[in-house]
């Protein structure tokens, strides 16, 4: 049971992994800011969900686990919005010149 | 397996490093930067010094990287033209100095540091079970003083420069569900951050890198709009912590006849009620850094 509950939690960290490396990857080829901000904010907070699910599998623990989950929850929130912010000025660019000619 | 995990953060840290000097756009100069300071942050983490690693990744990377990031645009292009070839020898060559000085001091430092010792043999009696805040709050406490004062002189010098702050313009439907979670977490995680202080890695410089952030996304986000940063009051707090320690290091002065020498048995709340002060004066200081001072009437 202990074994296969280790091997579980290292497969969703090995899956969490995976999906930041395609992250990466997909930062590094894909053409325009658009398809990078897309594949960054999803694949990243799935990666890093994955590796906290992983992580909490392993410690077995309230309060480690509830760390984990926040730390999520900051990684989920702060690249939805942060995407947005970047994607609207991408469209609406106004704004970061207004701040620019302060 | 952590072997060749230390020498690809090594690594890391190199070239990061390499690429804020040398990349020639300034933003990308910055995330450089900013990566850095995350990967040294980890780095002081496999050294065991968690309580570096925090202040670090903190203020090292986040805050000064923000700093930074508002300075970006604001200051003229550099020079296209190149450093003289003799500036970059010197520079070189100075590195290459204190690297070995840093080399040669670690290799002939032959006994063992007595301060550990020290420290948990009179950890007992400081008012503090972690030993880095015992050292900060207690056995070295006026060093911290001074730490604080430092924190203040940077701050009356910006006041005096009076830079332009930065002009926030509202920035969308999701900012604000955004500082809705952002804002109570940072509130929590300070708390933590200070009451944890007294046992383990944490305390006031950490928890009011926290908070600053915190204020600062809410300034940014233009949800506060400048009417707060314009009150007189942060000025106040962020003084109030300096005034506070230096009140405290008096009063036990009068009281034990040694300054900041606690009264016996007490130290624990002395601790507790001057790092709540300096967390919260270190956020205001650090918020006001970043938005300028309050404008002069």
């Amino acid at each position: 049971m202990t074994a296969f509950v280790e091997a579980l939690g290292l497969a969703m960290m090995l899956a969490g992994t995976a999906f930041l490396v395609v992250a990466a990857i997909g930062v590094w080829r894909l053409p325009d800011l658009l398809s990078r901000l897309h594949v960054l904010t999803k694949a990243d907070t799935a990666g890093v969900a994955l590796i906290a699910i992983g992580a909490a599998i392993h410690v077995q623990d309230v309060a480690a686990t509830l760390s984990l989950a926040l730390c999520t929850l900051l990684v989920a929130v702060s690249g939805a919005t942060t995407g947005h912010l970047i994607a609207r000025d991408q469209f609406n660019p106004s704004v970061a010149d207004a701040e620019e000619g302060a | 397996m952590l072997p060749v995990f230390d020498v690809v953060l090594a690594a890391a840290i190199l070239v990061s490093a390499a690429l804020a000097l040398w990349v020639r756009d300034r933003i990308a100069a910055v995330s450089g930067f900013l990566v850095t300071g995350l990967l040294v942050s980890l780095s002081w983490l496999r050294l065991g010094a968690p309580d570096v690693a925090l202040a670090e990744a903190a203020i090292g990377a986040g805050l000064t990287g923000a700093l930074l990031l508002r300075s970006a645009h604001r200051i003229p292009c550099a020079p296209s033209k190149a450093l003289p070839p003799s500036l970059w020898c010197a520079a070189g060559a100075l590195a290459i100095a204190i690297s070995g000085a840093i080399v040669w001091t670690v290799t002939s430092f032959g006994a063992a540091p007595v301060y550990p010792s020290l420290v948990a043999d009179n950890l007992p009696e400081s008012g503090a079970q972690n030993p880095v805040t015992a050292v900060l709050l207690n056995f070295r406490a006026w060093d911290t003083l001074l730490e604080i004062a430092v924190l203040f002189v940077a701050l009356t010098v910006v006041i005096m420069v009076a830079p332009a702050r930065p002009r926030t313009a509202p920035l969308g439907p999701l900012v604000q569900p955004f500082a809705r979670v952002l804002l109570p977490l940072t509130v929590l995680i300070g708390g933590h951050l200070l009451w944890q202080g007294g046992h383990a890695p944490g305390g006031a410089f950490q928890a009011g890198a926290v908070l600053a952030g915190g204020a600062i996304a809410l300034g940014l986000s233009g949800v506060i709009g400048s009417k707060l940063t314009r009150q007189n009051g942060l000025a106040l707090l962020a003084i109030a912590g300096l005034a506070i320690f230096a009140l405290a290091a008096l009063a036990a002065e009068v009281l034990t006849g040694a300054l900041l020498g606690y009264p016996a048995g007490e130290a624990k709340t002395w601790i507790i009620a001057i790092e709540s002060a300096l967390t919260l004066s270190i956020a205001a200081t650090l918020f006001l850094l970043f938005f300028g001072p309050a404008e002069r009437h």
